[in-house]
């Protein structure tokens, strides 16, 4: 090979390929309306796409998996929290987790109202992007899917923390037992007891349904009524019940307080 | 030093050596608070003190690639640099940048966009003092009246890292097309346009220090850099894969960054080969230990490491894990931090007063250690990765949980990022013990960068 062939060699490479390269830029552009739903790219999204800007997330956590690999992935937070619980946290992270026991703790980004709902409507603008699927399953932020595994949060924080969300979600990992023992709140994530994401949405249905025979008039006393009452409405399939009975144990409603029972509907009332 | 003006890479060497320390300082900060709780959670978060570290890691990489062209172009294209005092001023707006910039984050003026934090009007200085710079290089080889084809690959990868820069000016609304079109810098510059630099840089140091025939070295520079952008062009699309974009950029993407090792084992063996064949050792084996050094880490930082998680049915579980940490350590240092390394070693006998040509202990302790410690730092980052896919990606456990179960390899980290962390230091401190020679007062000799009074121009020792 001569110099010459050299070069045409270099020329030609860098040539194919950045023609290849911005042909598949051009035709990326007629689709990424389509792929990230441009018809939903609210002023509110945008300037919550803003927020995240200015307040530098990027370089703890990771959104579409890119970012800091410090904090937890976010690109399908909204689909596992929902709004009340998302604006809590953004409000005072330190009342949701403890930095003695996870070594890292977010501080307070200082964020107003509006540019809380901003954030929120973006991250949850984010989650519907179409990404080819990606994560191939739930990342979640806390806790586990993975039955008998004993991760669970001591209650210690919950005296810590006077709002009653946070006080129910620890709960829900220490109560004896723990919920996230059998339910997860990932969606689609079933362990020995049916998954919670959307838990609100799917009570309102069941109440509404000709099948349910309960007393719940509302979300929150349907969520009421399955912890102190298991077997009052059974979730279809063989592996949840038998004979009209829940396989839920029914001894919450005399091993917990009804204070903590409270707290448990608050935070499971935020799972939308 | 053949040339007066060429002593001007001094100063953009000591500069970018001073953010090179800085850069660890707050690198090692950042990796504590793995170890957490972090008592300066709320003046100093891990957030501020990433960005400052890999911020800090651009600037002075770029500060040593500018500092090395003006070396390099002067040797190249036989005359003096066309402004002095342009590249002063350069220098000078450049590193005010670069603290304006640091102190901004410190305080929370950021542009939040990972890697191009720089808020806009530092986005603006950033480009007037790269065309402050191409023009003061671009008007030394006119004035010269002759270029190589090895400056040549040098200054055409600095003019298309300034183009690339570009698209970092404007801001989308649409969150996936800020991402796409923020790989356009940061991968086409350190996949692309970077290697090209680092090419360049490599065929002049194989030239002077293997005396290895020009015409064969720059024939075979051309197929690597036609290597680099065949594989690394396309290979953009690796960062693609789950942002939002058509399917068919993962295949593409799995393909050509499948190929982009191709390109950085070529350029091991054209280091390799070309040190072999030569017959002729050149008394600067300090400068030959970084440059070898270079070329071999970065097949096995940018090339294996990268290989290891590029494929999209092995990213789609590595993907936004500790696993990119592994390859962007392994990958920067190799290729561009190593380069600047050795363009320095190269050059710092004759840019300063009464220093041995072969360099002397610390400048070997620099260099393994730095090179052990980056290895570990890989290693501790890599089996801190695989632990995460496994624990979180694929069992399910909470991403908290997982954090906590990883923690000895944070130690590991640690310890392997001190004993980097002195190595750099021993490079910092033997760098700056000798003066600069002065301007006036330095002897220009017509043989190259070896002065030795004792045995006057003798440049190449017979093997």
């Amino acid at each position: 090979m001569t110099k010459r062939q050299g070069r045409l060699f270099f020329i030609i490479c860098t040539f194919l390929t950045a023609a290849a390269f911005i042909g598949m830029t051009i035709h990326s552009h007629s689709r990424f309306a389509e792929l990230t739903n441009e018809d939903k790219l609210t002023p509110a999204v945008i300037s919550g796409k803003d927020i995240w800007h200015k307040n530098n997330c990027i370089n703890c956590h990771t959104l579409l998996g890119e970012g800091g690999y410090y904090a937890p992935d976010l690109t399908k937070i909204t689909q596992q929290r929902g709004t009340p619980y998302l604006t809590a946290f953004l409000k005072d992270p330190s009342q949701f987790y403890s930095e003695e026991k996870h070594r890292r703790l977010m501080p307070n980004p200082n964020l107003g109202d509006t540019e809380i709902s901003d954030v929120i409507a973006f991250l949850d603008w984010v989650s519907h992007i179409d990404n080819q699927g990606w994560p191939p399953r739930p990342i979640i932020v806390s806790g586990t899917t993975i039955p008998g595994t004993d991760v669970g949060q001591p209650a210690t924080q919950a005296s810590v923390s006077s709002d009653p969300v946070a006080q129910g979600e620890a709960l829900f990992r220490s109560s004896p037992p723990a919920c996230n023992a059998c339910h997860s709140v990932v969606p689609g994530t079933n362990l020995a007891g049916p998954t919670l994401a959307g838990l609100v949405t799917r009570a309102t249905a069941i109440i509404a349904s000709p099948e349910y025979k309960g007393e719940a008039k509302t979300p929150a006393e349907y969520i009421r009524e399955s912890i102190t009452h298991p077997s009052a409405y059974l979730v279809p399939g063989a592996m949840y019940s038998a004979n009209n009975q829940s396989f839920m144990p029914d001894n919450f409603i005399t091993d917990l307080e009804p204070g903590q029972i409270d707290s448990l509907v608050a935070y499971l009332e935020t799972l939308k | 030093m053949r040339y007066r003006s060429q002593s001007v890479a001094y100063w953009y060497f000591a500069v970018a050596m001073c953010l090179f320390g800085l850069q660890l300082v707050f690198g090692l900060l950042s990796a504590s608070k793995y170890l957490g709780p972090d008592p300066l959670l709320d003046f100093l978060p891990f957030d501020k003190t990433k960005a400052i570290h890999t911020n800090l890691l651009i600037v002075w990489v770029l500060t040593g690639f500018m500092g090395a062209t003006y070396y390099v172009v002067p040797e190249e294209s036989r005359g003096e640099i066309y402004s002095i005092k342009l590249a002063y001023a350069q220098l000078v707006a450049w590193t005010l940048m670069g603290v304006t910039a640091i102190v901004g984050y410190m305080f929370g003026w950021t542009a939040g966009n990972k890697m191009l934090e720089q808020p806009f009007p530092l986005k603006i200085v950033i480009v007037v003092v790269m065309l402050m710079f191409l023009f003061n290089i671009l008007m030394t080889i006119k004035r010269a009246g002759r270029w190589t084809v090895t400056e040549g690959v040098l200054v055409a990868g600095l003019v298309l890292a300034a183009v690339l820069y570009l698209p970092a000016l404007i801001e989308y609304d649409n969150y996936t097309v800020s991402i796409f079109y923020r790989w356009w810098t940061i991968h086409l510059w350190v996949e692309g346009v970077w290697e090209m630099i680092q090419g360049g840089l490599l065929a002049y140091l194989l030239i002077r220090l293997s005396g290895a025939d020009r015409e064969v070295m720059e024939k075979w520079l051309y197929v690597i850099v036609g290597l680099v952008f065949l594989a690394g062009i396309l290979g953009t699309a690796h960062h693609y894969y789950w942002v939002g974009v058509p399917y068919y950029w993962l295949p593409i993407g799995g393909l050509f960054s499948a190929l982009e090792p191709l390109a950085l084992l070529g350029m091991a063996m054209y280091a390799y080969f070309a040190m072999r064949r030569s017959g002729l050792s050149h008394p600067n084996s300090l400068a030959v230990h970084w440059t070898i050094g270079s070329a071999v880490f970065t097949v096995f930082g940018a090339g294996l490491l990268g290989f290891a998680h590029t494929w999209p049915s092995v990213n789609k579980w590595t993907h936004g894990t500790l696993v990119t940490a592994m390859h962007g350590h392994g990958a920067f240092y190799g290729a561009y931090a190593m380069i600047v390394m050795a363009i320095i070693s190269y050059t710092l006998p004759s840019l300063t007063e009464n220093r041995k040509v072969e360099g002397n202990n610390i400048g070997y302790w620099a260099f393994w250690m730095q090179v052990m410690g980056m290895f570990g730092m890989t290693l501790s980052f890599g089996t801190a990765g695989i632990g995460q896919v496994y624990l979180e990606r694929i069992l399910g456990l909470g991403y908290l949980d997982t954090q906590l179960k990883l923690q000895v390899h944070f130690l590991m980290l640690i310890a392997t990022a001190s004993v980097f962390a002195i190595g750099a230091a021993f490079f910092i401190w033997d760098f700056f013990r000798n003066a600069p020679k002065s301007i006036s007062d330095s002897r220009i000799s017509e043989f190259g960068p070896v002065i030795d009074s004792n045995n006057g121009g003798l440049l190449y020792q017979k093997r």
